[in-house]
């Protein structure tokens, strides 16, 4: 790994790299939480015909449509957090523990446990969601759905909180 | 007469229809490693993090490497367990799950029972037999042995997968999809305790 990023050190100081990486995951992010929101949104409130207005439009697009960018969007982001994790562990949680915000830590924490849970789905969401899709597993279809757009929208919000603390801007 | 043929329509479209179990029993090798897959890793990384048994440690501040767990040493910054945990989970679910896909299915359906159930049970009855010993006034320590606790768990999964009905251990097979992450969550998020009582 270090190996890795001293080859990046040679053009850039190592701050910049960091906060480079950190930005990239927050951008990998929100993409990732506005293909899970809008394919939550399809699944759980479904319409056969797009309606007039934006919510009508969404509401109406095949969800299927969003599997792939979602599958593509969420390993990459998974990744990239993997090794910011490094600078996060060494970085920002010593003080923040230092400072007793054991919350953000706590919740960071469980933020592991959720996308590990997350990551280990997306196989069995890429299945259930290849065409033609059966109507028998369309339960299961759903619960896979909402638990990645959960596990999204709980990691971008526990990650702001973080980055807040000590990360990009703060 | 059209609506004697739509009833007819119907009704054959129903005979037609497969039902839930029939669709899993038609489920793909693809699928049924992706389903094994999830459910094993997720399985397999509960048990890892709370038995704190990482593939290897990492220490962030000195870049080094070490097999299996190792304690923080003075003047190395704090170890990461966290990579360690989902190399071994990933590698014992993709052991997991090519195995299941070479299983007949009705051993399959019952096997991922016996598993998930063996997983819930173990920690629940050690659970059960620390408090019990805790509350009586007579010597009790045998109960906070993990190997009791261990061996009746074993026997108690393995009798509910052996005497469940065919049809049930088929049907729930799906079901664990959402049983295992919703579960591990809870015992994950539970050992987090001490972060949100300080």
């Amino acid at each position: 790994m270090d190996a890795i990023t001293d080859v990046f050190f040679d053009y850039i100081s190592v701050r910049t790299f960091w906060r480079v990486l950190l930005f990239m995951h927050f951008a990998t992010a929100v993409a990732l939480l506005t293909a899970t929101t809008l394919q939550t949104v399809a699944v759980l409130m479904p319409v056969r015909q797009a309606a007039g207005n934006f919510v009508g439009r969404v509401r109406a697009t095949p969800a299927a449509s969003y599997v792939i960018p979602i599958v593509f969007l969420y390993v990459p982001n998974f990744l990239i957090g993997c090794w910011v994790y490094i600078k996060y562990r060494t970085y920002v949680r010593i003080p923040m523990e230092q400072l007793g915000h054991w919350w953000t830590v706590g919740t960071f924490e469980f933020k592991e446990h959720v996308m590990t849970m997350g990551v280990a789905l997306l196989p069995a969401y890429w299945y259930f969601w290849r065409q033609p899709l059966t109507e028998q597993f369309a339960t299961t279809r759903k619960w896979l759905v909402v638990f990645l757009a959960f596990s999204v929208w709980y990691a971008f919000l526990v990650g702001h909180v973080a980055n807040d603390f000590r990360g990009v801007g703060a | 007469m059209t609506q004697t043929l739509d009833v007819h329509q119907g009704v054959s479209q129903l005979d037609r229809a497969p039902t839930m179990a029939a669709a899993t029993a038609e489920i793909s090798r693809a699928g049924i490693f992706a389903i094994t897959f999830g459910i094993s890793f997720m399985l397999l990384y509960t048990v890892f993090e709370r038995l704190n048994w990482p593939f290897f440690t990492y220490h962030p501040a000195v870049g080094k490497l070490d097999f299996w767990m190792q304690r923080p040493r003075s003047g190395e910054g704090p170890p990461m367990y966290w990579y360690g945990w989902l190399v071994l989970s990933g590698m014992g679910a993709l052991g997991v799950s090519t195995i299941a896909t070479l299983l007949p299915r009705p051993w399959l359906y019952r096997t991922t029972v016996f598993c998930c159930l063996l997983a819930a049970l173990w920690p629940a009855l050690l659970a059960a037999g620390v408090f019990i010993a805790d509350q009586v006034s007579f010597d009790a320590e045998f109960l906070r042995s993990v190997w009791l606790s261990g061996v009746l768990a074993v026997a108690g999964a393995a009798a509910i997968s052996y005497f469940a009905s065919a049809q049930w251990v088929q049907r729930v097979w799906l079901s664990w999809l959402w049983i295992v992450p919703i579960g591990g969550l809870i015992v994950l998020g539970y050992s987090l305790k001490s972060y949100f009582l300080r």
